[in-house]
């Protein structure tokens, strides 16, 4: 009986001293990394993608839908009803709304993280990098927003209610951004890896100015209606002074970590808008079709990039009403009008927005670029000939069509396309950029038609829906969290509130 | 001498060499009016010598001396004594049975049996009878609104259905926490003096009595999770005496009721024209003509349907009679020092879902043995389950089809001409439109559960005032999940990609205490002290590995594959420490005093942080002893009142928080290229102990002779530094942070009455009843916030109860009349959402009727609830898709809004009278489904839970034969009728989601019924 006694004890004893500290650590996370265990090379590369996958995907579908490119088949009438409907409470929602809001912190966020890390560091080309794409998220986020936080976001616990800057400052405070982060790459001396995680362009420092100098290009032509002449013009001499550029042709803006036949490892546009990993049609593929609209005026031009965009219904191209008006009739169900094309039905060869699965995302294309210096240089703002960048934009644009080039001259030729001819050139350029940038960077017809009131694609045929959107709503999650600030913004109702290089 | 004698007689109760017949001769009476029994029977225990008593209660009876004599009498508890000497006269008083909570001993913390009179907080007990009424095959729903303060709600009717069970209102804001995910309002459940993480695959039958203790003591010795009470389930053990078998079997059927419903006027189509090729209700009236339904089949026929709605509801033709088999059998035994208990259950189940099946095997072996001064025990306990069910498509689409959709046209859909077939079904939409048959053929979800958990416990008493006792538990689940799409290769859409999931789960939890027991009488003063040791180690890894694209139908291994192998591993672990004390005093039997304190070292703090210390402090009075005025009151038979406060901490934390995890999302990796992005909720290495300061003030009364019994409780509780995930502004570029934040406080009015009304010989008729009402209010959030978002529509809004649902809704003029736009007539939405109300019920109401008449024993269980609200997410795709019988009201026409008004100029309404809406199609409809406040209904309702009669074979019968012990038959059944509330048109508003109160998913299978028989046997 003693000795039970004693075992009693014992056990006590060495439950009590076995060294209760060591026994509680355990409270390191064996499953994941933290940032300390990773290098910033394996930190940018999923920033990039995650900021390239909301362009491509939620911000190129807005554009799209409010860009005039795209309505629904029968199958898809009760789709993107939000979109369709301008239905600003139901975009802001938290729950089935579009977190463009969201997504665009969160990414700026991954940036800034980037940033802060480099900066301690003295890694430039990090800090260089996260400061540009952070200057892109951020005049994005205006483009929807209007006033949104810039000084005081991003940063965490220390803002927990980040203060609201006009549209107009964000604009300003990125483009210096932007500037400070080309600074920071031109300071960057340490010849940048292969394995620098710069999916973007291998770490060429170059690319990376020229990427640079046409964002914040496109900031300055967002204000030509608004903005302050003086200020677009001091910003382009500096962007002139810099001297490196802008995107030309042949040189676009792509995303490719590699992709893999592999579910949720295809190219996230391909496999949403086209084929799944084992080559079956997607939803989206069966309900997205294109306007009306668009073919009308794609045909009235014999475009030829028609064809290798759309595939044809008996010989011909249909589209459909945005807004669905007519739900049910058949001349709009998804066999009766022209869905996407692609390798599958090109005789495995890339054609329109579909080149493979593994095709490169776009941040942004060099005939976008091209339009841009094109209106640039039509305002006078920049040197050179509009016309010639003109044309070499609808070439660029050709080219990631996949569409015969020898085509190119005679349609270039024609009345309704040649820039020499046009009556309203800065409309000519506007009309063919939404043309070269359909489905691709979608989101710039619908800022451009806020900006110039055309391209004039019809607004949506829902019906009872009342003017054209203009802006997102703040949304659910922030008037949950920073209420304050949000409803010192005033009005913010999609249709009825402007961003602020609306005129 | 001859005291010592008897005395040493009556402890050894086995047969002495010596024994010699003698003559028992006695009286029975009733120990309260000492009234003589008759016709009680006197039986030598162990034998069939049986006497029977007279109208004076007198008997007469030969027996051995040392026998044991046992005394029963209807509605009397039986009585033993031993037969000592020839032709003494023995007076048996006996007790009536009636629930004499003074008397009942409740299982307190850590397995201690303690009178409830030392109680100072309250505890409920519920037997094995009372928690197997309904025969249920969860312990868990036993329990339902049979306990003031204890909700539970089941939902979900496939095979195995969820529960949430949530004892006095919600304390945090939080829907999971810590290493097992449990709900951080739940209770903790300790099983034998082991806390689990669940207790749903227990064997009801293998449990003696449950114990709810309600206050927040059981914290103190059990640990954090205790915060909100314990429910305390003691296993059977083997009595002494002669070894006995139990057999059972119930079978049960389920039916579903409550479907949401549906119109029958409208058939397959769009803007009122039929097409053969949508499934959406917005086609013309059915007129009983053939229509075709879907494209022609490869052999060229085309099929066609009848275009009218059946008669009953055709969505029931999805469903099957669920059938539910129990079979028990149990066998326990024996002597003086050693016991055990033995049992054996088999369930199989079959769902309402065609082919969903669950099948447990639980086996328990309990044992005890004394040796000397060392007492020892165990429990093993073994549980198999095996579930295979279909996810929830089957449903989804059955409310989205039309009233004539024919169910028994597409079953066959393997055969290449049937229109069920993939490629010939009516619309080529995947996902959960797909045919509902090909969806339960294909898409399953398969779990294999293997439990065992057991205990050992040691018991050394050193001397009469000192035991020492240590217990170590294991509780270890390994779960085997494999869910699987088999692929079935068709054009586009139609198309079904083989993907498989292989998972398993394995946990593992060891629980040690170390308890030193010590009891020393002071004069009048009753004290004890323990102190107590507890280490705890809970260890989780979870493995995966799936593959998305399978190459073959029906060969489904991640082997089979193109592409990459997907899945992962997860390790977590976390252990906790702490030191325990209980100080309790009483002083003459009337009045007692528990003081409780515990230091708990956690690991998943920070290391300054991971000690905390928790108080308690609770105190009982028997006024019905302390002032004898009382006592002499005939009307009062029992009078005690009560008190507790403590302040417990809690860590509501998971392992690993502290530190920002970084992972690979959006693809990565792909191949080589590698890219790591951070979690977006912002850690904190400060999180501290969040604490639930709690009082309790309570009251039990006994009247009547006991008749009725009274209790009352009054409780209020402060959960103040909730570690929570705050949501914050993206703007900070995170989703949330995690704080210690947010406080919330419940007001608790607890009232129960048992009322034994009848109590005759062959008639009784005891009612129970059970009132919570519950007032709990967000006092503070994150950051200033006003409210902060739970789930979907359910908010958190300071000084409101939680959660409440929160909608959109038709703007209104001051009469809430909805105001309808003066160009198109159509209601106009408001900007602003509207508080409906809150989404747990403020209050519940419970009854029991229990009534025998001779071998009958009919019971009944009653559940109420009102105040609350619910919302469902079935309802806004019915209103899209036509099915919903709003849709039919207006004949599909632009229609004038019942009772609209026109907003004349600001703040100024006229009565809408001409002004007929955009249009009365889909459109329209499908924008009236997204106004929340149409999808929302009051919860309140009353359910007959479950109901009971059974019939026990009489003994004399029984006893004229020698092998059947006892003979049990009757009928069970539960959810036997509803009455909700005229607004809700959804279904049953017990139903929730994920933890989720009063949401109604779209994905959730209408409630089920069940009725069926039991039999139980004893040899």
């Amino acid at each position: 009986m003693k000795n039970i006694k004693y075992t009693f004890f014992f056990l006590a004893l060495l439950l009590q001293f076995s060294g209760c500290d060591s026994f509680l650590d355990v409270n390191s996370n064996p499953n994941s990394p933290n940032s300390d265990n990773l290098p910033l090379s394996a930190k940018l590369p999923a920033a990039l993608v995650s900021a390239v996958n909301q362009e491509t995907q939620q911000i190129n579908q807005i554009g799209a839908f409010w860009g005039g490119y795209w309505g629904t088949s029968n199958e898809g009438a009760n789709q993107f009803f939000d979109l369709k409907t301008y239905n600003g409470p139901g975009i802001r929602s938290q729950r089935d709304g579009i977190p463009v809001w969201e997504n665009g912190f969160n990414n700026i966020l991954y940036f800034r993280l980037i940033q802060d890390e480099a900066e301690l560091e003295g890694a430039d080309f990090y800090s260089g990098v996260s400061k540009i794409m952070q200057g892109w998220l951020f005049l994005r986020l205006v483009d929807f927003y209007n006033n949104i936080p810039f000084d005081q976001a991003a940063q965490g616990n220390t803002y927990l209610n980040p203060a609201y800057e006009s549209g107009e400052v964000v604009y300003q405070k990125s483009v210096d951004l932007i500037t400070e982060g080309m600074a920071d790459l031109k300071a960057s001396t340490t010849s940048t890896a292969e394995n620098s995680g710069d999916l973007l362009f291998a770490g060429n420092k170059t690319m990376w100015l020229k990427l640079a100098n046409t964002v914040k290009l496109r900031a300055l032509i967002r204000q030509s209606e608004k903005g302050d002449q003086s200020y677009i013009s001091r910003e382009i001499q500096k962007i002139q002074q810099e001297g490196s550029g802008y995107l030309g042709l042949e040189e676009n803006a792509l995303i490719n970590p590699g992709y893999l036949n592999s579910a949720g490892k295809l190219n996230p546009v391909w496999e949403n808008y086209y084929r799944t990993v084992d080559g079956k049609t997607t939803a989206n593929h069966l309900n997205i079709r294109p306007t009306q609209y668009l073919l009308d005026k794609m045909n009235e031009k014999n475009d030829p990039r028609i064809s290798s965009i759309y595939l044809s219904v008996e010989g011909d191209t249909f589209g459909v009403i945005f807004g669905n008006p007519d739900a049910g009739n058949p001349q709009y169900d998804a066999e009766a009008t022209s869905a996407f094309k692609g390798p599958l039905e090109n005789d495995n060869q890339a054609t329109g927005i579909f080149h493979a699965y593994g095709q490169s995302s776009v941040l942004i294309s060099s005939s976008e670029s091209l339009f841009l210096q094109a209106e640039a240089a039509e305002r006078g703002w920049i040197s050179g000939d509009a016309g010639a960048l003109y044309d070499l934009a609808i070439r660029a644009s050709f080219k990631h069509y996949k569409t015969d080039l020898t085509a190119l001259d005679s349609y270039l030729a024609q009345d309704e396309v040649d820039f020499g001819q046009a009556v309203n050139p800065i409309a000519r350029i506007i009309e063919q950029k939404w043309l070269a940038l359909n489905s691709v960077s979608s989101i710039e017809a619908w800022s451009d038609y806020r900006r110039l009131g055309f391209p004039d694609f019809p607004k949506t045929a829902a019906t009872g829906v009342e003017g054209r959107p203009y802006r997102l709503m703040y949304p659910e999650t922030e008037r949950g969290t920073n209420l304050e600030n949000v409803e010192m913004q005033g009005n913010d109702v999609i249709t009825e509130a402007k961003v602020w290089w609306m005129p | 001498m001859k005291t010592i004698f008897t005395l040493l007689f009556s402890l050894l109760l086995f047969d002495l060499a010596f024994a010699q017949k003698i003559h028992v001769n006695g009286t029975v009476k009733d120990e309260y009016k000492r009234l003589a029994l008759p016709g009680a029977t006197i039986q030598v225990k162990g034998s069939a010598t049986t006497a029977v008593s007279d109208a004076d209660g007198k008997f007469r009876m030969y027996a051995n001396v040392g026998d044991t004599l046992e005394v029963r009498f209807l509605g009397f508890r039986p009585q033993s004594f031993a037969a000592l000497a020839d032709e003494v006269e023995v007076d048996i008083l006996l007790k009536e049975d009636f629930n004499d909570l003074a008397e009942i001993e409740v299982t307190g913390a850590l397995g201690i049996l303690r009178s409830s009179k030392e109680m100072g907080s309250s505890a409920t007990v519920i037997s094995t009878e009372k928690l197997n009424e309904g025969k249920t095959v969860n312990p868990i729903y036993g329990l339902t609104s049979k306990v003031a303060g204890l909700r539970i709600n089941m939902y979900d009717s496939k095979v195995d259905p969820a529960t949430q069970i949530v004892l006095r209102g919600n304390r945090s804001l939080q829907r999971t926490t810590g290493i097992d995910g449990r709900n951080p309002n739940e209770p903790i459940y300790v099983v034998d003096g082991n806390p689990m993480p669940n207790i749903n695959r227990i064997n009801p039958n293998d449990i003696e009595s449950i114990t709810v203790l309600k206050g927040a003591n059981a914290a103190a010795l059990y640990g954090s999770e205790g915060v909100n009470g314990a429910i305390m389930i003691t296993t059977k053990s083997g009595k002494i005496g002669k070894g006995e078998v139990s057999i059972s079997n119930t079978t049960t059927f389920s039916k579903p009721y409550l479907l949401p419903d549906a119109q029958t006027t409208y058939g397959q189509g769009n803007n009122g024209t039929y097409s053969p090729t949508t499934y959406e209700s917005w086609g013309p009236a059915f007129d009983g003509s053939m229509k075709p339904f879907g494209l022609p089949l490869p052999d060229g026929t085309q099929p066609m349907v009848k275009y009218s709605a059946p008669e009953s509801d055709n969505r029931l033709d999805l469903f099957q009679t669920g059938v539910n088999l129990q079979n028990d059998v149990s066998f326990s035994a024996g002597d003086e020092v050693s016991t055990y208990f033995l049992s054996a259950q088999y369930v199989d189940q079959e769902g309402i879902i065609p082919d969903d099946v669950n099948k447990r095997v639980n086996l328990r072996f309990n044992g005890s043995r004394k040796f000397g001064k060392l007492t020892t025990s165990y429990t093993l306990n073994y549980i198999s389950n095996t579930k295979d069910i279909t996810p929830d498509g089957p449903w989804i689409s059955a409310y989205r089809y039309p009233a004539n959709f024919p169910y028994d046209m597409v079953k066959d859909w393997e055969n290449p001409n049937s229109p069920g077939n993939p490629k010939n079904y009516f619309i080529p939409n995947g996902s959960w439109l797909r045919n509902p048959y090909f969806l339960i053929d294909n898409i399953r979800n398969q779990s294999n559960e293997q439990i065992i958990n057991g205990k050992v416990e040691l018991n050394y008493q050193v001397n009469p005032w000192f035991d020492v006792m240590y217990r170590a538990g294991i509780y270890n689940i390994s779960t085997e999940i494999r869910d699987y799409t088999n692929k079935y290769e068709a054009p586009g859409t139609r198309n079904t990609p083989g993907t498989v999931n292989d998972g398993s789960l394995f946990y593992r939890r060891l629980n040690s205490d170390l308890i030193l027991n010590f009891k020393k009488s002071l004069g009048k003063w009753n004290n004890r002290l323990l102190l107590g040791q507890n280490i705890r180690t809970d260890d989780k890894k979870q493995s995966n590995v799936s593959a998305s694209n399978l190459l073959y139908t029906d060969i489904i291994n991640p082997g089979s594959r193109s592409g990459e192998l997907g899945g992962g591993t997860t390790i977590t672990e976390q252990r906790s420490m702490a030191v325990y004390g209980e100080l309790s005093t009483g002083y003459n039997d009337l009045l007692f005093l528990t003081v409780t304190g515990r230091n708990e070292w956690t690991s998943v703090l920070a290391k300054e942080n991971r000690s905390y210390f928790y108080p308690g402090v609770s105190a009982s009075l028997i006024l019905s002893d302390a002032i004898p005025a009382i006592r002499q009151m005939r009307r009062v038979s029992f009078a005690k009142l009560y008190s507790s406060w403590n302040k417990t901490g809690n860590v509501t934390l998971a392992p690993y928080q502290l530190n920002n995890a970084y992972s690979q999302s959006n693809g990565f990796p792909f191949g080589n290229s590698i890219g790591f992005l951070p979690g977006l909720v912002n850690p904190n290495q400060d999180i501290q102990p969040e604490f639930v300061t709690s009082y309790e003030v309570g009251m039990q009364v006994g009247l009547f002779n006991h008749k009725i019994y009274l209790e009352t409780a009054y409780i209020y509780s402060d959960s103040d530094g909730q570690i929570s995930n705050a949501n914050v502004s993206r703007a900070t570029g995170y989703n949330a942070t995690l704080v210690n934040s947010g406080r919330m406080t419940n007001n608790i009015l607890e009232a129960s009455v048992t009322a034994d009304l009848i109590r005759k010989e062959d008639f009784s008729l005891r009612l129970t009843a059970n009132y919570t009402y519950t007032n709990n209010e967000v006092k503070e959030l994150y950051g200033g916030a006003d409210y902060r978002q739970n789930f979907r529509q359910s908010y958190a809004f300071v000084g409101e109860q939680f959660p409440i649902l929160w909608v959109s809704d038709y703007k209104r003029d001051p009469n809430g009349n909805v105001v309808v736009d003066e160009a198109t007539g159509d209601p106009i939405v408001a900007t602003d959402n509207v508080k409906l109300g809150p989404m747990v019920p403020p209050h519940m109401f419970g009854l029991n009727i229990a009534t025998g008449y001779k071998g009958f024993l009919l019971t009944a269980q009653f559940d109420a609830r009102q105040g609350a609200w619910f919302y469902s997410e079935t309802i806004p795709p019915m209103y899209e898709f036509g099915t919903h019988p709003i849709t039919e009201a207006y004949g599909r026409e632009a229609f004038v809004w019942p009772n609209s008004v026109i907003e004349v100029e600001p703040g100024v309404y006229a009565p809408n009278t001409d002004l007929t809406t955009s249009s009365g199609g889909k459109e329209f409809w499908a924008r009236q489904g997204a106004v929340q406040s149409n999808t929302a209904a009051k919860a309140d309702f009353l359910k007959l839970r479950e109901m009971s009669l059974s019939y026990s074979v009489p003994q004399h019968f029984i006893d004229r034969q020698n092998f059947i012990k006892a003979l049990n038959v009757g009928v069970v059944g539960t959810n036997l009728f509803i009455i909700r509330d005229s607004s809700n048109t959804i279904g049953d508003p017990e139903y929730l989601y994920n933890n989720t109160d009063g949401y109604y998913s779209f994905r959730q299978v209408p409630p089920m019924r069940t009725y069926g028989f039991t039999v139980n046997m004893k040899f």
